[in-house]
């Protein structure tokens, strides 16, 4: 079957500084793959660049056969926190805004997510808190019908019913052919859905494998990430 | 449910339906739930659930009837040998925990039944 995302030799500098160095990855349809990495590794920088919202990259990406920025963004699902969004509007236009954005969004599915989510429309986004806004963030991306979705550090700084709710609707609401890449700092809290796990660092992908091979050999995911990482250090 | 980190999930998870079938939660002919409910009521990846179902279909614990799910299989000798290997499995387990403890294997089992009384 045909890659979700194939990437070669990427290259990514931003005001001269080497953000991203010889990145080489593919992802194959249906999978749940952890993005993993320290803070400042270059997790978030590869999503905008696969999401085509950075740019001047050098090498290929490709999204569902598709390598041009603007083509690629109809096969992807990323909602970067809202920041484009303004405090000040409500949950409501937010959704329309969506809905008017997107051809692909699903409304009937967003109300089932909003609801497993229990959210409410009449707040503003400055209002939510930010369990609530993950929350929403991940109810808007999933509504969209697309072949990958990008979650930037979904669990960061949310409590663990917000969190459970995440997973759950995850597990839930995934087309069987869908891709999700979720990047993290943290693993421990995600391993059991992972099909995958890629592991970010010094700006380059040390790693790609798949979790239930780790553990045949009798190693955790977080031990695995973490020998990784304990390596240099010593 | 909690799973181990180190070990495969789908064995684990074919250890939660052999226990639920040796148990009667889930009984011979009968359907189990789809591997989506599974999924999430075991907050595991459907894939990892598929492959686990997959397995347990190849043993002939499970059979798959087309478009309707897969179902507990009726033969009862298939059934009873999946029990034993379960017990056998905590046996081996309890000796091995007894060993470490310093106990030999001749002694086991007068303790056993000394305890057992």
């Amino acid at each position: 079957m045909e890659n979700v995302l194939e990437i070669k030799n990427l290259n990514y500098k931003k005001n001269q500084r080497t953000i991203l160095s010889e990145i080489n990855l593919s992802l194959k349809p249906g999978k749940i793959i952890a993005l993993l990495g320290e803070n400042g590794a270059g997790k978030t920088t590869l999503m905008r660049v696969i999401a085509g919202v950075a740019k001047n990259y050098r090498g290929l990406v490709n999204v569902s056969g598709e390598a041009k920025d603007f083509k690629r963004k109809a096969h992807l699902s990323f909602t970067e926190s809202l920041n484009g969004f303004s405090g000040s509007l409500k949950i409501d236009q937010v959704i329309n805004l969506y809905e008017h954005l997107y051809d692909d969004f699903d409304r009937e599915q967003f109300e089932q997510l909003f609801k497993f989510m229990r959210l409410s429309k009449n707040q503003r986004l400055s209002q939510l808190s930010k369990g609530m806004r993950e929350k929403l963030v991940i109810a808007l991306t999933f509504s969209r019908k697309v072949d990958l979705y990008l979650l930037d550090e979904p669990f960061s700084g949310i409590d663990s019913m917000a969190r459970k709710q995440i997973i759950n609707s995850l597990i839930r609401w995934k087309d069987e052919k869908a891709t999700v890449l979720i990047s993290d700092h943290f693993v421990n809290e995600i391993t059991a859905i992972l099909d995958e796990v890629v592991v970010i660092k010094n700006k380059t992908i040390l790693t790609h494998q798949s979790a239930e091979a780790i553990r045949e050999k009798n190693e955790s995911i977080e031990d695995f990430y973490e020998s990784l990482y304990q390596m240099e250090e010593e | 449910m909690e799973f181990k980190d180190n070990v495969p999930i789908y064995l684990q998870i074919k250890q939660y339906l052999y226990r639920q079938i040796i148990i009667g939660k889930l009984k011979p002919g009968e359907k189990i739930p789809s591997v989506r409910e599974l999924a999430v009521k075991l907050t595991v990846n459907v894939n990892t659930v598929q492959r686990a179902l997959q397995q347990m279909n190849a043993e002939g614990i499970l059979y798959t009837k087309r478009g309707e799910g897969n179902f507990v299989t009726e033969d009862t000798t298939l059934l009873e040998q999946t029990k034993q290997n379960l017990i056998n499995e905590e046996l081996g387990k309890f000796v091995q925990s007894m060993n470490a403890l310093g106990v030999a294997d001749e002694q086991i089992s007068s303790l056993l039944s000394e305890y057992l009384k």
